[in-house]
């Protein structure tokens, strides 16, 4: 939109309540950034389920090898990789692309100008997933874990990015003078983070290869710092708006927030190398590593502090509010999720649980039970102020909710103890008679044999949410034929207990 | 967005609903929880201070302890009987087996051999070149092909010929002296214009027995 159209804002008279005249506000903030954000929105929900899709087609040929087994472009290897670079660019990016431009404007109090440009970026990112995931599945992966994506895809991915990174970073400088919170500062931080990663990772492995262990060491470096540096301070910037926007109470300390954010800034980067524990690297780097991740109990324990004492006295609102029960399930396994990382990072316990399932519980952990939960969350929210609709179904958001939260908890408790048991028989030690400890030669079939069950629980909690996710997309396609609300409109309620507030979401 | 609206600037149910923006309160934390995080930056640091290696970046062991030039003495330390072994079992047992008979016709023995024990000249020599065409062993022809470890096969360092070397000298009953790393050098730089493998003939003049 331009400057030239009616500003609501300015139409009201002088002597409006404060609170009338800052809802206009936010509601001309939420105009000027709802195309763009509405097709972040749209785009992240095709991706999610073209990911969730890849998702189950892997998960079942892992105890089930023969299932489609004579289709060439979706071997194991097409499916998992095709899986992982649909669900982290093309659905996680893209919702944090969102949350990320509408968040920013809003607390900047500034519009977003200029929206073509964002427009052609926003199709030119998706264009580049699209092809870089029909690259993998015609085999055309670089064999990089979390840069699959072919050489021909990532250019046009970085300047896409820098496009609408750089929307989120101007309407940052043109922000209204006063306090900047903290939800602005994990989403300037991440928005830098992420190019930096990513371009310097794409030069250093594809087009001007580094040699030998320093490969391995630049590939982790990224794709640890990719959850870390980008995914992570966009949904701790989500907690931070969402959660005192939906209690109407501030945030406990503004002292945790900052001693989170700086912790988090200066430890995290360090910590990828922990997944090369044993690796042909310097014994001071995975040294360095390991206590950078231990360090990282710093920024997630007063994080976690500052959230759950904001929280405090009103844990009765999950019971009505849509956003909060995302967001509360997010930020508790953000917690988890990081203590358990920390835990991995130490020597002893790495030799066990590295490159087992255990590893890809713990990905799926951060990566879902953290990161897509707090987006769900915010979508909740977003949605009725970005189309003017209401959520039409309560039912739809609890099964939406209670699929993937339990499908999500059955396939991290499952994995995990796969994963350990894998772990333990791989590293399991005989004693000869002549009191000689040798490694006991692991039966490879044997070990694959004990995993079996847990595979298995994976896939039927890969259904579930799978059906999560479908109760989303219908709500969500529902929700846009609906006709617009209007005046004096209730949210979509998930309680029927009157004593409860009206949720705000 | 398609559907036009009369105003589309008018805030939505959902905005006239909405709690105010978010805020801080300055609540300081807890001197407990401070104090804890400075545990844990001392016990980190202590850490990487024990497990470091002295931040050499020669030192891939975490457990290596001691002041740079201990480090630094400890990597020439490297027990060649150890490190020969290793070699051997990565790369010679698929020919001369790793009871060092050899397979008969083609790869001579190791155990016991006149060329093994005798002297170090030809050893080397057949190492960093290789050697083809017949050979007699202990009495016995054998024809096969020993791939070069120098500068036209593998590219073996001086020190890891003399290990493996000096490792299947004193392995199987043989009673070879060690090889030294100056010994390989200096045969190094005498053939270092030679571009193919050796044959027996050529190395007659290097063989104490012949």
């Amino acid at each position: 939109m331009s400057s030239a159209d009616p500003s609501f804002v300015a139409s009201l008279k002088p002597g409006t309540p404060e609170a009338t005249a800052e809802r206009a506000l936010l509601s001309e903030i939420d105009v000027s950034t709802r195309r763009p954000v509405f097709f972040f929105l749209c785009a992240a929900l095709v991706w999610l389920l073209v990911g969730t899709g890849f998702a189950l087609i892997a998960s079942i040929k892992l105890h089930n090898p023969a299932f489609l087994g004579q289709a060439e472009w979706l071997t194991f290897g097409n499916v998992r990789t095709a899986h992982l670079n649909s669900v982290v660019y093309g659905w996680a990016t893209n919702a944090a692309f969102a949350v990320a431009l509408w968040i920013m404007a809003r607390l900047s109090r500034t519009q977003v100008r200029h929206l073509g440009i964002l427009d052609v970026a926003g199709f030119f990112w998706n264009l580049g997933v699209a092809i870089g995931i029909v690259g993998i599945l015609r085999g055309d992966s670089t064999s990089i874990e979390w840069l699959e994506f072919p050489a021909y895809a990532t250019p046009l991915l970085f300047v896409a990015y820098a496009l609408i990174g750089i929307w989120a970073i101007i309407a940052f400088r043109f922000r209204q003078p006063g306090h900047v919170y903290v939800s602005q500062w994990y989403l300037l931080a991440a928005l830098f983070w992420f190019p930096w990663l990513y371009s310097i990772a794409q030069l250093m492995l594809v087009f001007a290869p580094v040699r030998g262990a320093v490969q391995p060491l630049v590939n982790w470096w990224f794709a640890h710092n990719v959850l870390g540096l980008w995914f992570t301070p966009i949904g701790l910037a989500a907690i931070y708006y969402f959660l005192p926007k939906v209690l109407g109470k501030p945030i406990h300390s503004y002292y945790l927030s900052a001693l989170g954010f700086w912790s988090l800034a200066l430890f995290y980067n360090w910590a990828g190398v922990h997944h090369l524990i044993g690796g042909p690297i310097p014994a001071w780097v995975l040294s360095a590593g390991i206590v950078a991740s231990l360090l990282m109990i710093i920024p997630v324990v007063t994080t976690g502090i500052n959230h759950h004492l904001t929280m405090f006295g009103s844990f009765g609102r999950l019971k009505d509010s849509p956003t909060l029960r995302f967001m509360v399930f997010g930020g508790m396994s953000y917690t988890l999720v990081s203590l358990i990382g920390s835990a991995m990072a130490v020597r002893s316990f790495n030799e066990i649980a590295h490159f087992t399932h255990f590893t890809v519980a713990h990905a799926h952990h951060g990566l879902y039970a953290f990161f897509t939960m707090v987006m769900f969350g915010s979508i909740y929210y977003m949605m009725p102020r970005l189309t003017g609709r209401e959520w039409p179904s309560a039912p739809l958001i609890s099964a939406h909710f209670w699929f993937c939260a339990v499908g999500i908890t059955i396939y991290v408790v499952g994995l995990k103890i796969g994963g350990l048991i894998q772990g333990w028989e791989m590293v399991a030690t005989t004693t000869s008679e002549a009191g000689e400890v040798a490694l006991r030669v692991p039966l490879f079939l044997d070990i694959v044999k004990h995993t079996l069950p847990y595979l298995v629980s994976r896939s039927l909690a890969g259904m579930m949410i799978t059906i999560g996710h479908l109760a989303f997309a219908v709500h969500f396609v529902w929700m846009l034929l609906q006709p617009r609300a209007v005046a004096g409109a209730q949210p979509v309620r998930l309680s029927p207990d009157a004593a409860l507030p009206a949720s705000r979401a | 967005m398609s559907d036009a609206t009369p105003n589309p600037v008018d805030p939505t149910p959902a905005h006239e609903r909405e709690n105010p923006e978010p805020h801080e309160q300055e609540n300081f934390p807890s001197l407990l929880l401070l104090f804890l995080c400075s545990i844990l930056v001392f016990v980190s640091a202590l850490y990487l201070q024990r497990y470091s290696g002295n931040f050499d970046p020669l030192v891939y062991n975490e457990e290596v302890q001691g002041a740079g030039s201990a480090a630094a003495g400890s990597a020439a330390v490297v027990d060649p009987i150890a490190a020969g072994k290793r070699l051997f079992v990565n790369n010679c047992v698929t020919c001369h087996q790793a009871n060092g008979q050899g397979l008969a016709g083609v790869y001579p023995p190791l155990a016991g051999s006149d060329w093994v024990n005798d002297g170090e000249e030809a050893l080397v020599r057949i190492l960093i070149h290789g050697m083809s065409g017949p050979v007699v062993v202990n009495g016995v022809t054998y024809n096969g092909a020993m791939p070069a470890f120098g500068p036209l096969g593998s590219n073996w360092k001086d020190d890891k010929i003399a290990h493996v070397l000096t490792y299947i000298r004193q392995e199987w009953g043989n009673k070879g002296a060690p090889v030294t790393k100056e010994t390989v050098a200096r045969i190094r730089a005498e053939t270092a214009a030679r571009t193919k493998a050796w044959t027996a003939p050529e190395l007659a003049e290097f063989h104490p027995k012949k």
